[in-house]
Formats: C-alpha cells, structure tokens, sequence
C-alpha cells in the first residue's frame, strides 16, 4: 500500500456498500444496507462525513438526482467509486487477509 | 416533526434532510428522526451557510457543545473535580438568594399585587409623639386624611402590627392578631372563604358591634372549622366578639408574620381599654398599603400623596412630613429592610468568597488541562483556526460545567433549604409569630440562577481559554515540555493558590472568631444565678382587668405559691434577665445637660435576693418605694462610672424623660452589681431598676425561686392561676431557657461559618495539591537533572514546595489583613471576644499553612521514585 492510502475501518465499510449496491446509490440506500449487514446503529451524519472524506480523496464521486416527493422534495445525492477507490479496497483487503491468515481458528473457537 | 426538520434546513445538508424525511415516511420514529437531526447539525452547505452567519454561529455553537459533552464524558475524573465544588458555590448562593429573595423581594400574598404599595412616612418639628410600633407609621387621623385625599389610589387601608390576645374558651390560648382598616379585604381583594368580612354595618359606624374575621388556620384549630361559626361570638381578652367571616386559606396578612385574626381599628380601645389611641393623632401605630390605579406609575403616586402629606403638615404648624412609598412586600417597613439588605450582603460576601474559591480551583484544573493539550492547540492555531473560534469552543466548555454545576447546586439549594429553615423555626423563641417563606423557584431565582451561570464560567473559563489559546512557536517547535508550561501560566496558576489562600484565611479566622464567641457564651458567668429559678408569665389584660383587678390577682398569686413547698422568695419584674427585647428610656445627671439611652426594668424589692445579684452600695427597694415626690431607682456599677466616675451615686439624682417636655427625678439609693442582664456578654451598658407599682395592669413577670421539682412547680402554678382568674394563659418555664436562646444563636451562627470555611479549607487543599501534583509531573525532567548534578532529594523537594507555598504565604498575609476589616461587620454577635482578638488570628493562618505544606509534600513523594536517568528520558 503506498503511503497515503489507508482506509479507516469504517471508511473500509462503506465503500464496500457503495460498491455492492451499485454506481448510482444514494444515502440512505448505504445506510440501510451496513445497519442491516453489521446490524449496529448508524446516523445520518456520520455517514456523510464519511462520504464526503472519500469523495475529497477521490475514491467516489457524487451527484445530486431529481427531488422527490417522499422526500420532501428534496434530491437524492448518488454516489459511485471510482477507480481509485476500488484500488484502495483491494490494497486495503489485501492487508487485512495476509493479518487474518491462520487466525480464523483461533477467534471461531473463542481462544 | 415537519417543522423540527424544516427549523433544522440552515444548518443541516439537503441530502441528509432528505434520507430523514424518506425514512420518515416509511414509518421512522421521531425520536429516531431527532437523533439523526442532532447528529446532522453543523454539516451543513458550506455555501448556504455563509450567506446565513447566525445559523454557522448557531452549528458551530452546537458542534462546540457537542464536543464538551463528549470531552466530559471521556473524563469523569476531570469533570467531576470541575462540577463537583462549583455546585457547592453556586448550591450555597442559590439558597442564601432564595432565602434573601422569599424574606425581602416576593411580592405580597395578594391577587394584583404588583399594584399594591405600602406607605411610611418620616417627619420633623414634632413636639411629642407616641409610638407603638414605629416612629414611622401613621395615626388614623394622617391615614384617614390620606385615604380621603387620594386619586392616584383605588383605596388605601391600614393595618397594624400583630397584637397578641388571650383566646377564651375551653381552652384559652394567646393568639395573635391585626387591627385592620374596613376595607383591609377589599384593597387587597381578598373575598373571605365564610361570611361577608367588614361591612359597612360591622365597621364603619361609630356604634358598631365587635366583629372579627378568623384566619383560615385558626378557624381550623380553635373552632373545628365549623361552617356554622359566622354569628358566632367568641371571647377575646374577655369581651364578646362577633364572628363575620373566616379568611381564605392561606391568608394570614400581607405581612412576613402571619396574624391568626382580624378586627377593625375602631377594636382597639375594647381590647386595649387602658391605652386608648384610636383616634390619637400623635400616636404611630399604622401600617398602609394602597391599589394603584391602572396606568398610574410610582412615581405620580409618590408625588399625589406628597402633595397630600402637606395637608397633615398645615394642620400641625411647624411639621415637614415626607412619605416613603414603595412597592409592597412581606418585609415593608424601610429600618428592617435595611438590617435585612445589610445582613444579606455580609451573608452574600461569605457565600461568595466560597464561590470564588471553587472558581479559582476549576480555573486552576482548566490551566492545567490547557497545558497537557498546548501541542494540540498550537497544531490547530497554526492550521488556521481563528483564535476567537477556538476561545469560544473553551468558553462552551466552561459553559457546560457552569450550567451543569448550577443545576446540580440549585437541587442541592432546594432540598438544604427546608432544613435549614426547619433548623431556625426550632431555634427560634416561642413568642415569634409564623413567618410567610415561600421559596419556590421564581423567576427572580430563576435569573440568580442564570447570572449565577454566565459570571462563574467567566470567572474561572476566560483566563485558561485566552491562556491556552495563545500561539507559541517554541511549544510547536520544541519537543521539550518541561517547565511545566509558560511562564505566565505558572505565574496564573501561583496567583489563583494565592487568592484561594487569602480567601480561606479570611473565612477561617471570622469562623475561628465565631466558635470562641460561642465558647464564651457556653461558658461564661452571666453574673446572676439562673439555677433553680421558674419565670411565671400572663397578662391579666387578656381576660380584661383593670388595674386594681390585676393588683389584687398578683398579690393573692404570690401569697398562695410562697406556701408551696420549696418555695424559697418570689420576685416581680417587667423584663427577665436575657429575655428579647430591650426596655429603654433617656436619663441625664441632675446637673447634667446631656441625654443619654439607658436599659431599665422594673422590679420588687426581692429581685435582686432572686437572681443573687448583690446590691453592693446602698440599699435594695422597699415595699412602698413609689409614695413619696421623688422616685427611688438603684444604678448598675457601670452606671455609677458612666455618670459619677470615682464618686458615690448614693444620694445622687438622675432625671429620667417622660416625654418631650417633661421629666422626673431619681434619687440613686443603691448600686447593684454587673450583670448581663439585657445582652450576653455585656455588663458595660449603662442599666437601672426602677422599683415596680404594685397597682399597675402592665404585662408582668414572676421570677420563683425554688429548690422544687420544676415540672411539679409548673403543675402548681397553674393549677394556683387557673384557680383564681379561670380562663387566664398562664407560662412557666426555667430561667436558664433565656440564656438558651442566646446560647443557640451563638451555636448557628458559628455552626454555619465553620462548616463554610471547613468547605474552603477542603476546596483550598485540594486546590493546592492538584498545582503542586501537576507542577511536579511537569518538571519530572528537570528533577531528575538537579538530582544527577548532586542535588538530595529533601532538596529537591524543598525547592517545588518553596515555589508552590510562596503564593500560599502571600495569600496568607493578604487574608488576615483582609480580616482584620472585615472583623467589624461580626462584633455584634462576637459576644466577650475582641473582633481582633489574637488567638483567632494566630490559629486560623497556621492551621491553613500546616495543611498547605501537607498539601503540598503528598504528591512531591512521587520524587523519591524516580529514576533520575529515566526522568531525563522523559519528553
């Protein structure tokens, strides 16, 4: 991994979102999916802070959609990730395996 | 929920209120809708907010609070230590408010009462007047001519001060009273629960029948609240009075002392028949309270009734009148609002001064805590974070702990409130009346509060907040943090030890003070025996005496207890050693021109075998001391010196005055020993005894001496009392109860100020040990060089404590100094000791600097752990 190119583990999370939903999801899209998947609470806020920290580093992109009415006429901001960001992942996942190796025993059997 | 959102749209992103109001509508709770609401604020459009700076002010403020919150959180430890003793100051000054506030600043207990108004007056060129009561107050002529000659009031009614009366019935009982102007109810617009009040037909009318309006409380404990009550005639004093209606519950009188009933003025003369005043129009006796008109201001009301005032002043040639009209309130009459706003302030400056010590110890914390994050700070200035951003964010911090430590002290408050007032209704004599407290939380409480808030995280947040946001380049560049800090934090932090030091001296000395007063008090010979002696009181006016009734009674009453056994002499005298009150009048020197105020009694001749105080010139009274020209009277010793310095009294003549333009002469025919007869702990009054008239009705006391089972005298005399005037209130209680209730002040007032600078000492220690704890984990490296250069460990240690107690020292001088002054303001309750006295002033600093040098060594014990080697490798 180059010098630079570290992902927080939330930062890890959430871009695995945007890339399981697909280019073109949206926020609350995200949110719901790691709640559901992790099964912990998780605020709006937080999630866009988060969002907007890998958008600066350029690991997505975003663009704001039509309002809605459900949403109060208000428009979706839809996100994707872009190369860089799919780069980072794999790096980043990489790390976390070769950490893993020959561990998954030890924490399945509660050692 | 739709506003919430739409309130939160300038400081939130569209976006996010977007994801909000989609989650909404699929069935999200508002309290979930709060949540991410809360966790949104702050993130808002860089672009849209800039054009609104309130609401970047406003998400700013709130990401600053949100970040306090969270720092606390993460440090109980610290947040404790910060809350914990500003929630004692501020719980201390809450509760010392609510009291001032309930005694001297709540309106009075009346529908509309911020438009009622009380009125007092003050006047000159008076030949001679009579009060009862106070100077001050009106006679019914000045009231009535101002009731009549008012506009700017809708009416204007007069009270008079409690009266205290003999209830008569199956159970007699003293109860007290007001004597009320007809239209008392409806000026305050009180509508009586039973009857109809006053009216015209029960009041005003020369003739008019005795009539009364019971107070709620009475009518409940004397009368088993019977509806059927209106009609009624009860006995008061021995005359018949006709019930005409029953007051609401609650009402006791506007005044701070509740009155149990209410009778017209024109009832003075029936209860009172020897001391007839009613229409006098030189006697004060009458308290006014008026309506203002709507739309009329204080002031148009103050300048109509002045104009009215000099309708009285025509009428007595030679008299200026000007009148004090103020809004009403329980504590009206202008000297004891003063004494209460004195005392208040003295009150106020001790709470405050704990206060300040608690501000200086937090503000000390925050210094400290600014110390440990200077890198981080110095990192965020030179990022471009603007200064006045980052003292605000300090400032919030401090606001956080101020709001949190005023809420939690105001609990405190209200809850130590009760008790404290529980403690003085117990302390208190039985003769003082129910008072009216009422201190809820008002919004006069509320604003203290408020104030309370926003002066304390100024006082202790600013000075660390601008500290700790200067930038310097050195901390930046410079991985050594020894010297525990810049120079000028060290120099703050010496300067807070030093003012919790001078403030502690001052506290500790005035409770060093207080407690040896109280000692004394303990423990002092008050100059007479009070063992084995019973006070007898009534007052045969409650069941209607006339003079030569009352002589009678009393004689027959001390011929029947002079045969119970143990009985050994029995003595009259108008006032009991050391009982309330103060029996004074104006004597000269016979060759003398000057007036002088002088403490009298009047007594029998066995008064002074009773209480063993010894006559040691002269001669005690004889039986019928009163029937010659002249009147005897013998002086006290400090008399004699006062009036004949180095001569003999004896057969020397005082004149006492009898009024403006008349006096009496006095032949001194003996001098009795000092003794603290009128205030404990002091025999340099100038006092003297008048010999008592035997035909007289006034109120009297009997002072029994008696080797008797107290418990079964008190049976007896009763038993004796009842026998002879049924119906008539008769107490008996030992001699020794009067010096008790000196005694029991004496104990509160120390008690309180000793617990006060107890709480300071302990807030001053920990104050002192949390600098030097902090000094020496600052300058750990700096020990360990001294230490590898040669320097002892004892040496070491010596040095952090020098610099530590330098400040402590300062403050200590500065304190007793400070003490010194403010010694005067205690003399009145400093009962036989000197405000200055020496022992106070040497113990109090030495007990404070014995606990700061200990303070201080505790943590330098850490010292004698290090390794110097590894103290150098320290950054």
């Amino acid at each position: 991994m180059a010098k630079g190119e570290h992902l927080g583990e939330f930062e890890h999370i959430v871009l695995l979102a945007v890339l399981r939903l697909g280019n073109g999801t949206y926020g609350a899209a995200i949110r719901r999916e790691i709640e559901s998947r992790t099964r912990r609470p998780l605020t709006v806020g937080a999630l866009y802070r988060t969002l907007d920290r890998l958008e600066t580093k350029g690991y997505v992109r975003s663009w704001f959609g039509d309002p809605t009415p459900e949403r109060g006429g208000r428009s979706k901001r839809h996100f994707e990730i872009r190369p860089l960001g799919v780069r980072t992942l794999r790096a980043s996942h990489e790390a976390l395996t070769a950490m893993w190796e020959g561990l998954e025993a030890k924490v399945t059997r509660g050692a | 929920m739709r506003v919430l959102v739409r309130a939160a749209a300038p400081v939130t992103s569209e976006e996010e209120l977007g994801d909000i109001a989609e989650e909404y509508a699929r069935g999200a709770t508002p309290v979930w809708v709060c949540r991410q609401l809360l966790s949104a604020v702050g993130r808002g459009s860089p672009r849209r907010m800039s054009r609104r700076s309130g609401a970047m002010v406003f998400a700013q403020t709130f990401a600053d609070l949100r970040l306090a919150l969270r720092t606390l959180r993460r440090h109980p430890g610290f947040a404790l230590a910060a809350i914990a003793p500003i929630a004692l100051g501020v719980g201390l000054n809450t509760a010392g408010f609510s009291m001032f506030d309930a005694i001297a600043l709540q309106p009075v207990a009346s529908p509309g009462a911020d438009q009622l108004v009380t009125v007092y007056q003050n006047f000159q060129g008076v030949k001679k007047r009579r009060v009862h009561g106070a100077r001050r107050m009106f006679s019914f002529p000045e009231y009535r001519t101002l009731r009549d000659g008012t506009r700017s009031l809708t009416g204007l009614a007069a009270f008079t001060r409690h009266w205290t009366v003999t209830l008569g019935g199956d159970a007699p009982r003293e109860v007290n009273g007001a004597l009320v102007s007809c239209n008392y109810f409806d000026v305050l617009r009180i509508v009586p629960a039973l009857g109809a009040g006053f009216t015209s037909a029960t009041c005003d009318a020369a003739d008019a029948p005795p009539a009364v309006v019971l107070s709620h409380s009475l009518w409940t404990a004397a009368f088993a609240s019977d509806r059927a009550i209106v009609g009624q005639t009860i006995s008061l004093n021995g005359r018949a009075v006709t019930v005409t209606g029953v007051a609401p519950e609650g009402f006791g009188g506007i005044d701070i002392a509740q009155v149990s009933f209410f009778v017209p003025l024109s009832m003075q003369a029936v209860l009172r028949p020897e001391d007839r005043f009613y229409l006098d129009p030189d006697t004060s006796w009458l308290t006014l309270v008026g309506r203002r008109n709507a739309g009329r201001t204080m002031a148009q009301v103050r300048a109509e009734l002045g104009l009215v005032a000099g309708e009285i002043d025509r009428q007595q040639p030679g008299r200026t009148t000007t009148l004090i009209v103020e809004p009403a309130r329980s504590l009206s009459m202008p000297e004891m609002r003063r004494g209460i706003f004195q005392l208040a302030a003295v009150i106020s400056a001790a709470f405050g001064l704990v206060l300040l010590i608690a501000c200086a110890n937090v503000a000390n914390l925050l210094l400290a805590r600014g110390a440990a994050r200077q890198k981080e700070i110095a990192v965020r200035l030179s990022l471009g974070v603007p200064r006045g951003r980052l003292i605000r964010q300090l400032m919030t911090e401090s606001l956080l702990i101020a709001s949190t430590g005023t809420i939690a002290g105001s609990l405190l408050a209200r809850w130590s409130f009760q008790g404290l007032l529980a403690l003085l209704v117990s302390l208190a004599p039985n003769q003082v009346p129910a008072l009216r407290l009422d201190a809820g939380v008002n919004l006069h409480v509320i604003a203290f509060a408020i104030a309370i808030t926003g002066v304390t995280s100024l006082a202790f947040g600013l000075v660390p907040a601008l500290q700790a946001s200067r930038l310097d380049i050195q901390t930046l560049l410079n991985r050594d943090t020894a010297g525990a800090g810049r120079r000028s934090a060290g120099w703050l932090r010496g300067s807070l030890i030093g003012v919790q030091a001078a403030v502690c001296t001052v506290l500790m000395i005035s409770a060093a003070l207080l407690l040896r007063a109280a000692y004394v008090t303990e423990t002092l010979d008050p100059g007479f025996d009070y063992r084995d002696v019973a006070v007898v009181s009534f007052d045969t006016r409650g069941l209607g005496f006339a003079p030569p009734q009352a002589a009678t009674f009393r004689r027959m009453l001390v011929d029947r207890l002079r045969g119970l056994p143990g009985v050994e002499s029995i003595a009259e005298a108008g006032k009991t050693p050391l009982s309330a009150g103060d029996m004074q009048t104006s004597v000269r020197r016979a060759d003398g021109e000057a007036w002088q105020e002088i403490d009298f009694n009047i007594v029998s001749p066995e008064y002074f075998a009773v209480v063993r105080v010894p006559i040691v010139r002269g001669r005690t009274f004889t039986a019928s001391e009163n029937a010659g020209p002249t009147r005897t009277v013998i002086v006290t010793e400090a008399t004699a010196r006062r009036f004949w310095p180095g001569e003999d009294p004896i057969g020397r003549t005082l004149r006492m005055a009898l009024g403006p333009d008349r006096d009496t002469p006095l032949e001194v025919v003996g001098v009795a020993s000092d003794a603290q007869v009128a205030r404990i702990a002091d025999t340099t009054t100038p006092c003297m005894y008048l010999p008592a008239d035997a035909e007289s009705a006034d109120g009297r006391h009997l002072l029994v001496r008696s080797s008797a089972d107290r418990a079964a005298l008190a049976r007896s005399v009763r038993a004796i009392a009842r026998d002879l005037a049924p119906g008539l209130v008769v107490s008996v209680a030992p001699l020794e109860q009067n010096l008790d209730l000196w005694r029991g002040l004496s104990r509160v007032i120390a008690g309180v100020s000793g617990s006060l600078s107890l709480v300071a000492l302990l807030m001053a220690a920990v104050g002192i040990y949390g600098v030097v704890a902090f000094v020496v984990s600052r300058r750990l490296r700096e020990m360990g060089i001294r230490m590898i250069l040669g320097a002892a460990l004892g040496d070491v240690r010596r040095l952090v404590l020098r610099q530590t107690l330098r400040p402590v020292v300062i403050g200590l001088i500065v304190g007793i100094a400070a003490a010194a002054a403010a010694s005067r303001v205690l003399e009145s309750v400093l009962f036989g000791i000197s405000p200055l006295d020496p022992i106070s002033f040497a113990a109090a600093p030495l007990l404070l600097l014995a606990i700061a040098i200990a303070a201080g060594l505790t943590p330098t014990r850490r010292l004698r752990s290090i390794e110097p080697s590894a103290a150098l490798r320290r950054d």
